[in-house]
């Protein structure tokens, strides 16, 4: 289930996947961009005007009618943000063409389309159409507006950008709103013009029979330049915890605390910290689950997540106001237990065994064993599965324990009602 | 064991065991997860019931979801743990019509199997674990609270809805589940965690022998009571309690719902017709193929997520249409007058036939998810449907049956309205 990889034009490469495991076709398309104040808000605006109509489906009505005679195909596009670049992702998936009637003709249809999505857009006197402009303009503000609506999201979002005021990573996937705000059409579209010429693009298709792939993207309307060389992500070591509390109108508090580590995917001990975020918070067998839900019986969730690129661990969780002091000194204990060594052999193989059957469980779903990729290809450093489980298998105990040594808590953030005690 | 081939040709052995539970095992070559849902037909709606000795019995709000958290803890700790040491994760949810139980792992699958068989046949139930589970329950709710999706929905139903349990929020409330005590979850649990009333479905790539051989000794030692489960069901009217509901919470910007009360089918293939002609019907009106939604979407009114479904069972059936909107009032006129409009022109023969294909078309993805197909076997088995017949009930629908439904089940005259604002 590796994929192979075939070169489409200077810093394009396609992969593919050739199994017939599945009952779909998938093809997924990554244009890579460093994250910056200056063009965050056009990057994720782009691919939302994109999916309005190209040259010769110029209507989302007529794109989506097309889709669905296609025997329910899904054409779309949104935007990610893996360390510090931000990509725009468009994909289509159907259903594998053995399976319905003439299968090689909606393959090439649906392929055509999304070639056309990406690269022969709805254009006008020279620039994106006025009206899809004007309104996706207006959709992508309100999009970032309704990040109050998730208050966990909300709550780890503010956290990190509190952490990250002078990093890039602080900035929000799809733009802060006074950037958008300020959007040009001319300057998206010259944005646009930019990303699809010079910008590092990785497509990854799954699927029976791809052998038609490579002519089939070929043919697409790229014109490109030279190749973009991107930043490499930014590291912090001068750290000062903060602790910052806001108040809103919600039922349920939301601790978050942000830490640094001393590992990012290219350090040779990466995996040794993965193990360590395991076994801190990501399983029902870790120690904040056991101690601050199980235990303590304050929240119902609570866990750690690692971003792999810039090496940040960000523990979350829903408590009862009041209970802020002794979530916190909860978290603190379990961080310092495993930096003194405090790691059983159930924790650390239950923590292994549970890494591993994740990865193995990625190559039964066709988007998952697409998007495992991502931060390979961000990084320059493409891994196969059983890359990282032979890894994740040779973590020590020691090891995990060095890691687990590396995090520094940095930002101590807390969303809770007006009537919240602390 | 009976074997049927799926559409993608894929072989299902199927048994019913000497204590009534069905068994269904889909082997799904090639693939390196495997899957278990063990679920009871068990859920919110089951909120009255009559017991032999102790008559007709009311229980607190939110008790079929408590057992389910409940159910996790053993004499011995935590089931977590236990599924742990086999790389397995293990869950479980509670909705209107079931309670199931649930892990998928790469190895160990017997081992991971015989535990979850053994911990849903083994309630640990103390004075002082229920008491902590209320502190985690409580969290669970107050989150749910913050939840603005989880609160419009829950209010449309409370507008659309005088008696009917679905009323109740499948979790409770912070105040209801104050009354749940342990001898309440045993009643419950010995009325509907009985074979007859549950259902096992197992997927992945295994020999479909030596895990029926499992299953059924795993069975043998169970000491169930059998006994009759005589469910209480209030009527509930056919007008809706409220027509139009408004609440104020901390959002960006307003939400709206419409939801229309739909006839009641009470299984087979009437229902499964019912689901996706239905489903097929609002996909015409609210999908970003429909006209109407370009329209709306072109004057700023919806943004992408506004859409459109239908929910049907053997108690229920409801539509509900909407999302976020600068102007509920103007969104709600738009509304009232595409279904109307919709009615009047009625569905061409050629649309029906690309809302077909679509149809088709996403029952054959689904195939690729173990956990969905799995959850949609118990969910169909339960409503008395099959989901091995949806291909064929979609084929062979046709235009007038799909205009029947559309002049039944989109019925304005049975409609409430349920709105968020911005404080």
């Amino acid at each position: 289930m590796d994929f192979i990889r075939h070169q489409i034009a200077d810093g394009i490469n396609l992969y593919l996947c050739e199994t017939d495991k599945f009952t779909t076709l998938t093809v997924k398309v990554f244009v890579q961009n460093s994250l910056t104040a200056e063009t965050a808000a056009a990057n994720a605006l782009i691919p939302m005007v994109l999916v309005q109509g190209t040259r010769s489906n110029p209507t989302r009505l007529s794109l989506a009618q097309k889709m669905e005679n296609l025997y329910g195909s899904a054409l779309g596009a949104d935007v990610a943000k893996i360390g510090e670049r931000q990509i725009m992702e468009f994909y289509f998936d159907m259903v594998a063409p053995h399976l319905i009637p003439n299968g090689d003709q909606v393959l090439a249809e649906g392929l055509a389309t999304l070639g056309e999505l990406i690269t022969d857009p709805l254009v006008e006197n020279g620039s994106f159409k006025q009206e899809y402009f004007q309104q996706e303009k207006t959709n992508l503000g309100k999009l970032v507006d309704g990040l109050i609506n998730d208050k966990r999201a909300y709550a780890v979002w503010r956290a990190v950008k509190h952490m990250c005021k002078d990093e890039p990573f602080g900035l929000y996937k799809y733009g802060e709103r006074e950037q958008i705000d300020q959007l040009q059409p001319e300057f998206v579209y010259q944005q646009y013009r930019r990303a699809l010429a010079s910008s590092p693009i990785d497509i990854f298709a799954v699927g029976p029979k791809l052998d038609q792939l490579p002519d089939m993207i070929r043919a697409w309307q790229w014109q490109r330049t030279t190749v973009q060389q991107l930043p490499p992500v930014t590291t912090k070591r001068d750290i000062r915890e903060q602790e910052i509390h806001e108040t809103r109108d919600v039922q349920q508090a939301v601790l978050v605390i942000c830490c640094r580590t001393e590992q990012q995917y290219l350090s040779p001990d990466y995996y040794a910290l993965m193990v360590a975020n395991g076994v801190l918070g990501v399983y029902p067998h870790s120690k904040l689950f056991l101690n601050v839900r199980e235990k303590a019986s304050l929240a119902y969730y609570v866990g750690s997540s690692l971003e792999g690129t810039k090496g940040l661990i960000t523990i979350t969780a829903g408590i009862a106001p009041q209970a802020y002091q002794q979530a916190v000194d909860i978290i603190r204990e379990q961080v310092a237990a495993m930096q003194a060594g405090s790691i059983t052999d159930d924790e650390l193989e239950r923590t292994k065994i549970g890494l591993i059957s994740g990865i193995r469980s990625m190559v039964d779903d066709p988007g998952s064993l697409i998007d495992r990729n991502l931060i390979g290809i961000v990084n320059q450093e493409l891994r196969t599965p059983q890359t990282v489980m032979d890894s994740i298998a040779a973590v020590t105990k020691e090891q995990v324990q060095q890691a687990a040594q590396g995090i520094k808590l940095d930002t101590i953030y807390f969303l809770s009602g007006p009537k919240g005690e602390n | 064991m009976q074997l049927i081939r799926t559409i993608t040709n894929e072989p299902l052995y199927h048994e019913i065991l000497g204590n009534g539970l069905p068994v269904y095992i889909l082997q799904k070559p090639g693939f390196q997860k495997k899957y278990a849902v063990f679920a009871t037909r068990y859920g919110s709606l089951d909120s009255e019931f009559e017991v032999a000795g102790r008559g007709i019995v009311k229980v607190p709000d939110g008790i079929a979801h408590f057992l389910e958290h409940k159910l996790f803890e053993e004499e011995e700790g935590h089931v977590f743990q236990r599924f742990a040491q086999f790389g397995a994760s293990v869950n479980a949810y509670t909705s209107y019509n079931l309670t199931a139980y649930l892990f998928s792992t790469i190895e160990y699958f017997p081992e991971a199997l015989t535990e979850l068989l053994r911990f849903v046949q083994n309630p640990y139930l103390t004075a002082e674990n229920v008491d902590k589970e209320r502190g985690i329950i409580e969290q669970e709710l107050r989150m749910y609270d913050d939840n603005p999706s989880r609160k419009i929905y829950r209010n449309l139903l409370n507008a659309l809805y005088h008696k009917h349990p679905i009323r109740i929020d499948v979790s409770g409330t912070v105040e209801s589940i104050q009354d749940i005590t342990v001898d309440l979850l045993l009643e419950c649990y010995h009325l509907f965690y009985q074979p007859a009333n549950m259902a096992l479905v197992v997927i992945g790539d295994f020999d479909p022998h030596q895990i029926m051989d499992l299953i059924k000794a795993q069975m043998e030692s169970w000491n169930y009571q059998a006994q009759e489960i005589k469910r209480i069901f209030p009527d509930e009217p056919d007008t809706v309690c409220k027509p139009w509901f408004e609440q104020r919470m901390n959002i960006s910007q307003p939400r709206y719902y419409l939801g229309l009360k739909g006839t009641v089918r009470h299984s087979g293939r009437e229902l499964l017709k019912q689901q996706f002609a239905v489903n097929m019907i609002w996909h015409s009106l609210a999908a970003k193929s429909s006209p109407v939604f370009e329209r709306l979407y072109n004057s700023g009114l919806i943004n992408d997520s506004f859409g459109a479904s239908f929910q049907a069972a053997p108690r229920y059936a409801f539509s509900v249409i909407g999302g976020e909107t600068e102007d509920p009032d103007k969104l709600d006129a738009a509304i009232r007058e595409a279904i109307t409009e919709l009615k009047r022109k009625q569905i061409s023969s050629d649309l029906v036939e690309r809302l077909k294909r679509q149809s088709l078309g996403s029952y054959f993805a689904a195939h690729n998810s173990l956990d969905y197909l799995a959850n949609s076997f118990i969910v169909h088995l339960f409503n008395g449907t099959s989901f091995l017949d949806v291909p064929k009930v979609i084929e062979s629908l046709t235009a007038d049956e799909v205009n029947q439904f559309l002049q039944e089940e989109l019925d304005l005259e049975r409609s409430a309205v349920s709105v968020l604002l911005p404080e």
